[in-house]
């Protein structure tokens, strides 16, 4: 502190700066609830401009799981071994099927002449930070705009769908996870082909709602994006139906969301197709930005 | 008028800028703890409140070196960067500020038994307060389990960040 104030008046200062925040602390909540556009510049530039810290400070973590990976590797290759190779015989037996399929799959196309479906890109990025709480199931990514990831873009890994971008600054990316409160994903059960969607609760376990006819929804059925709505690709895998009661069925998601490391951002070609905000009369102001093409309200 | 609460003169002076930055610099290493993505299963949901924590020691031993906007500045960004609501965690340390500084002369001086009593209180009152506020923000009932794993986690991590925090005071501030 360079200016030097009188006691009487740093004491009235610091009397009313706390009242002042906490009171502000309030306003904040309260406007950020009533237009969940308002802070959104906000945080993206704030995410923009962390990101390379939080790069920084979480590489040396990823680091240590790759070590940890690959020490728990060295004491596991035998078995492991073994079950690839059982798993590379089985594997074989499908690339015949899949190769089959594909060429079936091309002269059918040809017959009924099928629009070609549009070429997927990708974008792997690493994940430099998680929500620490129990409310918000997000991560940040370190790739944005500049890797031209979009709004509104699928992430996944390997095993099946994470989340998608629901936020995208220059150098980084949020991605509401699958089990987010407020993701809603429109998906198809792969067996009776029956539409419904997937929608988070925070809890590790997401439900299906809307579903269009509940009986035929069995445990252990396969779960993949329909691809309505346009903004996902169709058939990424998403999880099995795990549980069946009262509430609905739940699903258990194929990747294990707690332990990400790095993902891949699919650019369906679609970014540019999403539907554009719809401009609102005047009157509603600022809200109509919000579109209409959200599944979910972004925080 | 002459301030009551907010006036601390017992506190000995400290010039040393690593010393004055402390309290702020280790909220903040707090608050990065808490979004570190590690790979543990079932972590993010019950990642310990670290920030709570840091908040807690330093109300107590150091409020003059904590002030209500550094907190409320950790809190924001927080809430910006993992895109929770907006403002919760600065409401949340504010508050926790100011109760923790009115009964502050009860907990300066005791032994840690009683500092921790102290913030197993707070933690349970602080997690239940952010629970029924996001159930009101969200405008649903959510998974009180969870709740209570973070409140159980946080409290039974806190004698391991008091006893850091404790070291660094010593080493850069000296006892308090």
């Amino acid at each position: 502190m360079v200016i030097r104030l009188s006691p009487q008046i740093r004491a009235a200062i610091q009397r009313t700066t706390l009242p002042i925040l906490i009171l502000l602390s309030a306003a904040i909540i309260v406007l950020g609830k009533a237009d969940k556009m308002l802070f959104d510049s906000v945080r993206t530039a704030t995410t923009d401009s962390l990101a390379p810290a939080l790069e920084t400070v979480s590489r040396p973590l990823s680091a240590a799981g790759n070590m940890f990976d690959r020490v728990q590797g060295f004491f596991t290759t035998y078995g492991e071994n073994r079950r690839l190779a059982q798993e590379n015989e089985r594997l074989l037996k499908w690339q015949q099927t899949a190769l089959d399929l594909a060429t079936d799959n091309q002269k059918l196309r040809g017959l009924v002449r099928a629009v070609p479906e549009a070429a997927i890109s990708y974008v792997t990025a690493r994940v430099i930070a998680n929500s620490g709480g129990a409310y918000v199931r997000t991560v940040m990514v370190n790739a944005g705009s500049d890797e031209r990831l979009a709004r509104g873009q699928a992430a996944i890994t390997g095993e099946g769908l994470v989340g998608r971008l629901t936020e995208v600054g220059s150098r980084a990316a949020r991605v509401l996870l699958i089990t987010d409160l407020n993701s809603r994903i429109p998906i198809v059960i792969e067996s009776s082909r029956t539409n419904a969607v997937l929608a988070g609760d925070n809890s590790e376990r997401p439900r299906l709602i809307y579903l269009a006819s509940p009986e035929a929804v069995k445990i252990g059925d396969r779960v993949v994006t329909s691809g309505e709505g346009g903004v996902f690709p169709p058939g990424i895998p998403v999880g099995i139906v795990s549980v069946l009661d009262a509430a609905g069925p739940r699903i258990e998601p194929f990747v294990e969301l707690s332990q990400l490391g790095y993902l891949m951002i699919v650019d369906y070609g679609l970014s540019d197709s999403l539907p554009q905000p719809v401009p609102f009369p005047p009157r509603q102001g600022r809200r109509g930005k919000s579109g209409v093409a959200d599944e979910a309200a972004p925080r | 008028m002459a301030p009551k609460v907010f006036s601390i003169p017992a506190l000995p002076r400290v010039n040393s800028v690593a010393a004055r930055a402390l309290p702020i610099v280790s909220t903040i290493i707090a608050a990065i703890v808490s979004i570190l993505p590690l790979r543990i299963p079932g972590y993010a949901a019950l990642t310990p409140a670290f920030t709570l924590m840091a908040a807690y020691h330093w109300t107590i031993y150091r409020p003059d070196l904590l002030p209500p906007l550094a907190l409320f500045t950790v809190g924001l960004t927080e809430d910006l960067l993992v895109g929770a609501p907006t403002g919760v965690s600065a409401l949340l340390l504010l508050l926790v500020y100011t109760v923790v500084l009115s009964y502050r002369r009860y907990f300066v001086n005791r032994t840690f038994p009683f500092v921790w009593s102290g913030f197993t209180i707070l933690a349970v009152g602080a997690m239940l307060g952010l629970w029924a506020l996001h159930c009101v923000l969200d405008a649903t009932l959510l998974d009180f389990r969870v709740t209570i794993f973070r409140t159980v986690l946080t409290i039974a991590i806190f004698p391991v960040a008091s006893f850091l925090l404790g070291r660094a005071q010593r080493a850069l501030i000296g006892a308090g």
